[in-house]
């Protein structure tokens, strides 16, 4: 599977990477029913911290941004600088669905080289809530569908 | 008792003499009609109207279903949570219908096959591990299962709920004891400190006492332990296992809060109760954080091996302990209960044992 073609990180970036996550319904759906409005931020070398988004809403997910955080109201905000978002990124690309190290949970737990911010427990009980979810999203950046639950 | 057996009525009827009084005299609510969303028929989606009414306080103790036409002699079911905010979680409808819809299978849906062999101490801290949650996760089968008999049926969603949290447990459960016996490992230890812990949340004298120790407190440590879990995942087989685990987990600590935070909200003078069961849980989270079969092998999965944790281990400790304060912290907070002030854990387990990050650096 090659890697996404637009440029990382752009709207397009995360239109493909939904795209291609959610081309296989029924392996979304096998994931279950999800309610999230999930951040994702990306702090570039010279300060600025572009903004996307995830919206989970049944079995629906969409990409959107970038676009300011008051506006996109996210229960989390996952955070990171470029080179550690192009690190996972490149490397699910190259081994496939992420292992623990290179995984959303895995490369937060810490609060380093990601942050999951949230201003309550709703949002982080929701980041765990989903988690497999947003990690076959990102999975999907090195294959064609996500790793669901249901299909071994 | 006279179960009034009326066979006369069988003759009427064999004359097409029927009573028809269901078909005519019925008192509901008549020509709903809920609309599915676009995931299907919701529970939320048949909550309206009358039926989306649920009672502050039940009016009667039966297992007739809320909005019905009850008949007068119906016996007393005996229920002993009767008011609403005893269970209720503004969430509790959207949750149950998450659980039914991201339920997965601990035989089908976890990789065994791909497990492969793993060093020796490796093997045996994950088997530990995986003891140590094969015996703690019955337990929020056993309470939920220990109180919903008791709890009203006007009340039916939560209780729909907490029949979900049993199932999820029997599958933990499950999925940990598979996992001890399928790579050459087996069990290990079961401590005191934490049938000790559970024996708390199953004695405890009221559903509220028992679901803020377990599905505020003791889950919540659960769920960060699953979260480590994913993370120290020596392979794809226990990164599965824990992140849908996880997912599970999740789910019940956060009608654990939101149950919390509408019991609260209603009857802001019970804060000094909950402050009372959780200083007694308090005190036995701070022990199972000082237990070397949960310590230990934690600190081995994220080291490694043995000699490497211990480099590493207090530091892995550390950051589990302090993921696990900060998360209960937060919980608490939202659900109106400010623990900061009067948190019942030792300095060295809220702000981490001095020089355990400069071992880890080392
Ligand atoms: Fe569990
Ligand atoms: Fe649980």
């Amino acid at each position: 599977m090659p890697a996404i073609s637009a440029p990382f990180p752009s709207g397009p970036w995360f239109e493909e990477l939904v795209a291609r996550a959610t081309a296989d319904t029924g392996a979304i759906e096998r994931l279950g029913i999800a309610e999230f409005r999930f951040g994702m931020e990306i702090v570039l070398p010279d300060g600025t911290r572009p903004l996307f988004g995830l919206v989970l809403d049944g079995y629906d997910i969409t990409a959107v941004g970038p676009m300011d955080e008051g506006t996109f109201a996210p229960e989390l905000v996952f955070s990171g600088q470029l080179d550690a978002w192009t690190e996972m990124i490149r490397w699910i690309e190259a081994h496939g669905p992420a292992d623990s190290a290179h995984s959303l949970n895995g490369l937060s737990i810490a609060g380093i080289p990601f942050e999951a911010r949230s201003s309550d427990a709703m949002g982080s009980d929701k980041f765990y809530r989903f988690m497999g979810t947003l990690q076959a999203v990102f999975d999907a950046a090195g294959s064609e569908s996500p790793v669901p639950v249901g299909t071994v | 008792m006279s179960l009034g057996l009326d066979l006369s009525y069988l003759e009427r009827s064999a004359r097409g003499e029927f009573d028809l009084g269901w078909l005519r005299d019925t008192d509901t609510e008549w020509g709903v009609r809920a609309v599915p969303s676009k995931t299907g028929l919701t529970m939320r989606d048949i909550f309206i109207g009358s039926y989306g009414e649920v009672p502050e306080h039940a009016p009667l103790r039966t297992m007739a279903p809320r909005g019905s036409d009850v008949a007068p002699d119906v016996p007393d079911m005996g229920y002993t949570i009767n008011d609403k905010s005893e269970v209720w979680s503004d969430n509790v409808l959207d949750l149950y219908e998450e659980a039914v819809s991201r339920q997965w299978s601990a035989t089908r849906d976890i990789p065994w096959g791909d497990l492969a062999p793993l060093d020796p101490d490796v093997e045996h801290a994950m088997c530990q591990l995986a003891t140590v949650l094969s015996e703690v996760e019955m337990v929020a089968a056993d309470f939920p299962a220990k109180w919903l008999w008791r709890i009203n049926h006007d009340f039916v969603e939560a209780k729909m709920f907490l029949c979900t949290q049993v199932m999820d447990e029997a599958r933990h459960t499950e999925v940990f004891r598979k996992r001890a016996l399928a790579n050459g490992g087996g069990l290990g230890k079961a401590t005191a400190v934490v049938e000790r812990f559970l024996q708390l949340i199953l004695d405890a004298d009221s559903y509220d006492e028992g679901s803020a120790l377990m599905h505020l407190l003791g889950e919540g440590i659960v769920l960060s332990l699953f979260r480590a879990g994913a993370a120290l995942a020596p392979s794809p087989v226990e990164q599965q296992i824990f992140r849908l685990c996880m997912q599970d987990e999740a789910r019940h600590v956060a009608y654990g809060t939101m149950h919390l935070r509408y019991r609260l909200e209603r009857d802001p003078s019970m804060a000094e109760d909950f402050h009372a069961y959780l200083d007694k849980g308090e005190e036995i989270m701070a022990m199972i954080f000082t237990t070397p079969e949960i310590v230990e092998p934690t600190a081995i999965l994220a080291a490694g091996s043995v000699e490497a944790a211990r480099d590493l281990g207090a530091a892995a400790g550390d950051v589990l302990r302090l993921q696990i304060v900060g998360d209960y912290l937060k919980r608490c907070d939202h659900a109106g209960l400010d623990r900061r002030g009067r948190l019942h854990l030792p300095d060295a387990i809220v702000q981490g044992v001095p020089g355990a990050m400069a071992g880890a650096a080392a």
